[in-house]
């Protein structure tokens, strides 16, 4: 066992994404902690250019046509060999649609134990102490990983991502491991449909969640949407029951935005969620859960019916 | 084709979570469990490619709480072929590790062409099933996937990433999905036949030999999160909520 | 009077064509007994007679459309009577010298010759009653066209009736009784100008008869034997007919009011019927998987449309019509009867052939269909059993109706609010509210899903709350514990989660001590009160506006003020009036509330569904055209506008929190705002009793929809 830490960088659509000096950041001050080094792996085809930008003791450029994009089992094979030729004492990837793919697998595969849904890191003497969001972040799991060594997945925004930026030296390095014979094939990216709105450009978001009840209550939301000016939505639960466009979807697994008002009915603020709009500049929740996590993230908020509130606000409106 | 959806229950999150007296998980004798959300679209996914082709869905869990019977019923409401759960005396709280090796050697041997489970789960602590699953089988794992359409022995599958953007992959079978959404929302399943079904169907028992249910973290405390900050609540009835949301608005100018 | 050669000629035709009539009405019997079970009729002679008496009467036709129902009761008293007559008619044709007594003679002494002559006073003037009913049945049919006899667009048709097949069917009908009374009439007519004088006993025949005075002896003989050919042997040869005639009705009618199901209306029957397999699928998909009594209610079935006329989701332009489904089953007999008379199971799914899933999904369950229907037949238990089918197979369901099924489900209640939240209303309710699962109280109050909920009816909620502690009621209520009471869940078809929901509820009641049930919801009252007692669950049910006048004649509530400035109608909900006859008290509170009052056309028994029964109010989305809702404040205002004189303020009274919604809404989209406004007859009566209200509470016309 090594004191060093592997931070597995990410890139999507050819960009290095946040996630990656967010990570690289704590892995720094952890590292420092430790005693231990900084390795940042970046996986991919033709990456080296944007290979120079972290804070890393060493950055490891891997450059394959297999690792061109993002392919859990290419990836999974070669990160497994980093870990197993470096075995370091933490293995940081991002919680995000390739992170979550991989963290687990790692885990098993190198005998080692996994945190999920990390938002706090921080070594204590020799040990790490890991604090994980569960429950829909109504719960903060404080851990420690037995023998030392984990594979961790970071939310993204947990740490700045400023602390991760620099100009650690760039190592280029072929595969490790042969990437012949893979079960998994990408053939494509699929581009978001044009068509709707874009809710990215909007100043300000009407946003529902599951508190809004039934399909036929959208149109009440979508009436106090349209009464301020607003775009109207939603977080997940809404979009996977159809009753708004995918296009609508703010979280994790929808659209970011940073809107100058995002007024919230009936969201109670899963990690998810919250990370699609917690930079938005004014946020208004309206749930009637008063433990709701989203009072947290929120800058003002009721536990009014959301119903009345919003048929109060509409006669307000005119 | 033989598709195995590997599901697990998870404490509702509707009501309010109690923690217990030793502050290290949630006072599980005050939750209510319900199905993964998340494996719930998993095993509609699972019932519309069966329907979209042919095959059989068979779905599986570990039974921790006493009440996986109706969970499972009510899958074979909505179209699963067969149910079946891990055998033994099992406390709610396992952890992925646990739940993974279990139902992975149970599996297994069941010889899948695909294998379904939700992306996540809120207790998802120790990491997620499907990854776990995929590694212990050595089957090739893709997951935050939301549509799965088999031909021959390959799947495509849409795996979802931020901004709306997605990619194809198509994966030779057998294989493990990680399911975040089907491609229709789950269909009912009509309390009748669920009623029905617990009288009439039967629960396929596996007995695994499997001892290994470490997770290798030792969880010190669970806490409520602290809040960094926390939203300044406005006060009394609907209208003065609407008043002063009005207010707010009109002092930086947004309407 | 018959000759030999006509007498042999009569005999092979009856064995014949009626030995082929018995074997279709054999046929039907077999056919009616492939049904489902239905739970067993008991008493049934008594049932029967009972039946026979109110036919007699034609009671159960002047529910509707008293004009017709005139026309009806002439041809209906003349048929009857031509039993006798065709009996007679036979022995005049068959026995040799018998002969009624004409020209008020040639019949054996003074006593045969009165009840001749009394019995042919009666013919005559029944057989003219007859025709004229049959003629103005036909010229409504045929001349006017009365567009009550049509379908809503949309409606799905058998192709024999879309072809044409009630009208030649009617045709057809109306011909053979024109020509059967017409021939006897005429046959008796020339008898008379045979004899050459006139009858006083027969006055109609008398004065036809004039106008065949010059014909010869021979001639009027023939004419004789031929109208008595084409009055008997017309029968005979109309019989094979019957079978697959809507004439049938005659004879089916009575035996279907004799066997109609026992109980109180607002009790369904079991979707699987008591003892059958556990793997029996619920509800129908096939017309055989329907009970025998619905199978029953297709050979009753005179396809008049009485049904459809008073249903709420053919007034509102939906393709629903309970007469279009009684019709489709009657054709679809038709077509596969020689398998179904063997007792086959034949291959006639209801959803492809009987009635579309749309039509399906648009019945309120008002009940209004079933109570006006004139031969008992119950189109709407159809539709409840095909629902609970297709919930099971979950085939077509409103994504509206999966969400309030989920829900409920789930949490208890279609509202989508988690189950602890279900009494935060009794915080704020201004009287403290007692807990009934943790004290014994007298009355246990359930309060429903709407009133508890929806922001609207709360308000009202709590102001029951505050009369009923006023008065000293000594009540509480089941707190978080209280579920969905399951009505409209049955009525949806989810018959699964109505037994799970009276299971948890029952579970409830356990855990508490109460002697009687008081709920403002006429919805969970009608399950509460009817449905429960199957399950065990035994208890007084009341309905809020029957205590509260109890309250006021004992004394315990006094009014203080006369509301005389308010001229007020009030709307018979459903599931208080039609099912459960729940009329008088509001009507009473009204009155000691001192308004002026005028009831709407449709009132009780003939009251309009308000659009919301039957899971129709958790439905993703709205039909378009006029809803019940606002055809029925068109009513309202139709009834009060004209007599408004001095009255401040015109009110649409309700005593049913659905009703509160809808009307608050209807009053809106119909444009009809500042013209008449909804109330809770709570709050006409908190108003009349003079409890002033806590400051800050809104009052429910203001809050917004």
């Amino acid at each position: 066992m090594s004191n060093d830490i592997l931070v597995i960088a990410e890139h999507l659509d050819g960009k290095v994404a946040d996630i990656s000096y967010e990570m690289t950041g704590k892995a720094r001050e952890l590292a420092a902690a430790l005693g231990g080094k900084v390795t940042v792996a970046l996986l991919g085809q033709g990456m080296a250019g944007q290979a120079g930008g972290f804070a890393s003791d060493a950055t490891l450029v891997i450059d394959d046509p297999a690792l061109a994009n993002f392919n859990p089992e290419a990836y999974g094979r070669v990160i497994a060999a980093l870990i197993a030729a470096r075995a370091p004492r933490l293995t940081m990837l991002g919680s995000t649609s390739s992170g979550m793919d991989l963290t687990a697998w790692l885990a098993v595969r190198s005998s080692l134990p996994c945190v999920a849904s990390v938002n706090q890191l921080a070594a204590e003497g020799d040990e790490l102490r890991i604090s994980s969001q569960i429950y829909g972040g109504k719960v903060a799991a404080q851990v420690s990983p037995e023998g030392g060594r984990a594979v961790v997945a970071v939310m993204a925004g947990a740490f700045p991502a400023a602390a991760g930026r620099g100009a650690g030296p760039v190592e280029q390095s072929a595969s490790p491991v042969s990437l012949d014979g893979l079960r998994v094939t990408f053939s494509k990216l699929i581009r978001p449909e044009a068509g709707d709105i874009d809710i990215t450009t909007y100043d300000k978001l009407v946003s529902v969640g599951r508190g809004i009840g039934g399909q036929e209550n959208i149109e009440l939301a979508q009436e106090l949407a349209g009464a301020l000016g607003a775009a109207l939505s939603g977080s997940r639960p809404i979009i996977d029951a159809g009753w708004l466009p995918k296009t609508r979807q703010v979280g994790k697994s929808g659209l970011s935005v940073k809107p100058k008002l995002y007024l919230m009915l009936g969201i109670s603020g899963a990690p998810e969620h919250l990370e699609g709009m917690k930079d938005a500049e004014l946020i208004l929740a309206v749930n009637s859960d008063p433990k709701a996590p989203i009072f947290d993230v929120a800058h003002y908020g009721s536990t009014c019916d959301l119903f009345e509130v919003t048929e109060a606000l509409l006669e307000a409106l005119g | 084709m033989k598709i195995v959806v590997a599901i697990k229950q998870v404490p509702s999150l509707a009501d309010e979570v109690e923690l217990n007296a030793e502050g290290t998980n949630l006072d599980f004798d005050a939750v209510d469990f319900v199905l993964n959300e998340w494996d719930e679209q998993a095993i509609e996914q699972a019932v519309l490619v069966k329907e979209a082709g042919s095959g059989a869905v068979t779905v599986i869990g570990v039974d921790a709480t006493g009440e996986l019977d109706g969970v499972l019923h009510t899958a074979l409401a909505k179209g699963a072929d067969a149910v079946a759960k891990v055998a033994g005396e099992f406390e709610p709280g396992l952890t992925s590790h646990a739940q993974a090796r279990l139902l992975s050697s149970a599996i297994i041997d069941m010889a899948p062409d695909l294998v379904l489970t939700g992306v996540q789960a809120p207790d998802d602590l120790d990491g997620q099933l499907g990854p776990m699953l995929a590694a212990l089988m050595d089957l090739p794992y893709v997951g935050v996937v939301n549509s799965v359409q088999v031909s021959g022995r390959t799947a495509t599958v849409h795996k979802e990433y931020a901004g709306g953007l997605m990619a194809e992959f198509s994966v030779q079978l057998p294989a493990v999905i990680g399911i975040q959404a089907a491609s229709q929302p789950p269909r009912y399943a009509p309390v009748s036949k669920v009623r029905q079904l617990a009288k009439t169907a039967t629960i396929e028992e596996i007995e695994t030999a499997e001892d290994e249910l470490e997770s290798g973290l030792s969880v010190r405390s669970m806490t409520r999160p602290v809040s960094v900050g926390h939203a300044d609540m406005i006060a009394g009835d609907a209208k003065a909520v609407a008043g002063r949301i009005i207010a707010i608005l009109n002092e930086r100018g947004l309407i | 009077m018959l000759t030999l050669a006509e007498e042999i000629a009569f005999i092979l035709l009856v064995v014949v064509l009626g030995g082929l009539t018995a074997v279709g009405f054999r046929g039907i019997a077999t056919l009616v007994r492939s049904g489902r079970a239905a739970p067993p009729r008991e008493d049934v002679p008594r049932r029967l007679m009972s039946a026979l008496i109110d036919v007699g009467l034609q009671r159960p036709i002047f529910k509707a459309r008293p004009v017709l129902s005139t026309f009806h009761a002439f041809i209906f008293f003349g048929f009857s009577f031509y039993f006798l007559v065709n009996v007679a008619d036979l022995f005049e044709g068959f026995i040799p010298g018998f002969a009624l007594a004409y020209g008020a003679g040639g019949a054996a002494g003074p006593f045969l010759g009165g009840v001749a002559n009394l019995f042919n006073l009666v013919a005559d003037i029944l057989s003219v009653l007859t025709l004229v009913g049959m003629i103005a049945f036909l010229v409504r049919r045929f001349g006017m066209k009365d567009k009550r006899l049509s379908f809503n667009d949309g409606v799905l048709l058998h192709p024999g009736v879309q072809a044409g097949g009630v009208r030649r069917d009617s045709a057809i009908v109306g011909t053979f009784i024109m020509l059967h009374v017409g021939s006897r009439f005429l046959g008796q007519t020339l008898r008379l100008a045979e004899t050459g004088k006139a009858d006083p006993f027969m006055p109609f025949a008398s004065l036809t008869s004039l106008a065949f005075g010059g014909l010869s002896a021979s001639a009027l003989s023939l004419g004789i034997h031929v109208t008595w050919w084409t009055a008997i042997g017309l029968i005979v040869c109309f019989l094979p007919y019957f079978v697959f005639s809507k004439h049938i009705h005659l004879m089916v009618a009575p035996l279907n009011l004799g066997l109609i199901k026992p109980g109180p209306r607002g009790l369904l029957d079991p979707a699987v019927p008591k003892g059958a397999p556990d793997d029996m699928a619920p509800g129908a998909a096939q017309l055989q998987d329907l009970g025998w009594p619905r199978l029953l209610d297709a050979y009753a079935c005179i396809m008049c449309n009485r049904c459809q006329e008073v249903c709420p989701a053919h007034g509102s332009g939906r393709p629903l019509s309970p007469a279009a489904l009684e019709v489709n089953k009657r054709y679809l007999f038709n077509h596969h009867f020689t398998s179904l008379a063997k007792g086959e199971q034949a291959d006639i799914p209801l959803l492809a052939m009987a009635i579309s899933p749309e039509a399906v999904w648009s019945c309120t369950t008002c009940y209004a269909c079933v109570r006006v229907c004139p031969v008992g037949n119950e189109p709407m238990a159809d539709i409840v059993d095909i629902r609970r089918r297709m919930i099971y197979d979950t085939a077509e369901i409103d994504s509206g109706i999966q969400g309030a099924l989920e829900g409920i489900g789930k949490n208890g209640n279609w509202f989508g609010k988690v189950a602890r939240t279900r009494a935060r209303w009794a915080k704020d309710a201004g009287v403290p509210i007692k807990d009934a699962t943790k004290e014994p109280v007298e009355y246990l109050w359930f309060v429903g899903d709407t009133a508890s909920f929806d922001q609207r009816v709360v308000p009202l909620t709590q102001k029951v709350a505050r009369v009923l502690s006023h008065a000293g009621v000594d009540f509480g209520i089941l707190n978080n514990e209280e579920r969905n009471a399951g009505n409209d869940v049955r009525r949806v078809g989810e018959e699964g989660l109505f037994e799970m929901l009276v299971e948890q509820n029952m579970k409830a009641f356990g855990k508490a001590q109460f002697k009687q049930i008081i709920t403002t919801d006429p919805h969970s009252l009608n399950t509460l009160r009817n449905e429960y007692p199957q399950f065990g669950a035994e208890y007084p049910v009341h309905h809020y506006t029957a205590v509260l006048l109890e309250l006021l004649e004992a004394g315990k509530l006094q009014v203080t003020e006369k509301l005389g400035r308010y001229l007020a109608t009030y709307h018979d909900p459903c599931y208080l009036g039609r099912y459960n006859q729940g009329y008088e008290p509001p009507r009473r509170l009204l009155e000691l509330a001192g308004m002026r009052f005028a009831e709407m056309p449709r009132n009780r028994e003939n009251s309009y569904c308000c659009g919301a029964g039957g899971g129709q109010i958790w439905l993703g989305s709205a039909p378009a055209g006029e809803r019940p809702a606002e055809s029925r404040i068109r009513e309202a205002l139709e009834t009060l506008s004209p007599i408004t004189g001095d009255a401040e303020q015109l009110l649409f009274v309700v005593s049913c929190p659905k009703d509160v919604v809808m009307y608050t809404d209807a009053v809106k989209t119909s444009g009809n705002e500042g013209k008449i406004v909804v109330r809770d007859i709570i709050e006409v009566l908190e108003e009349a009793l003079g409890l002033t209200e806590p400051a800050g509470l809104p009052d429910t016309a203001q809050v917004p929809v």
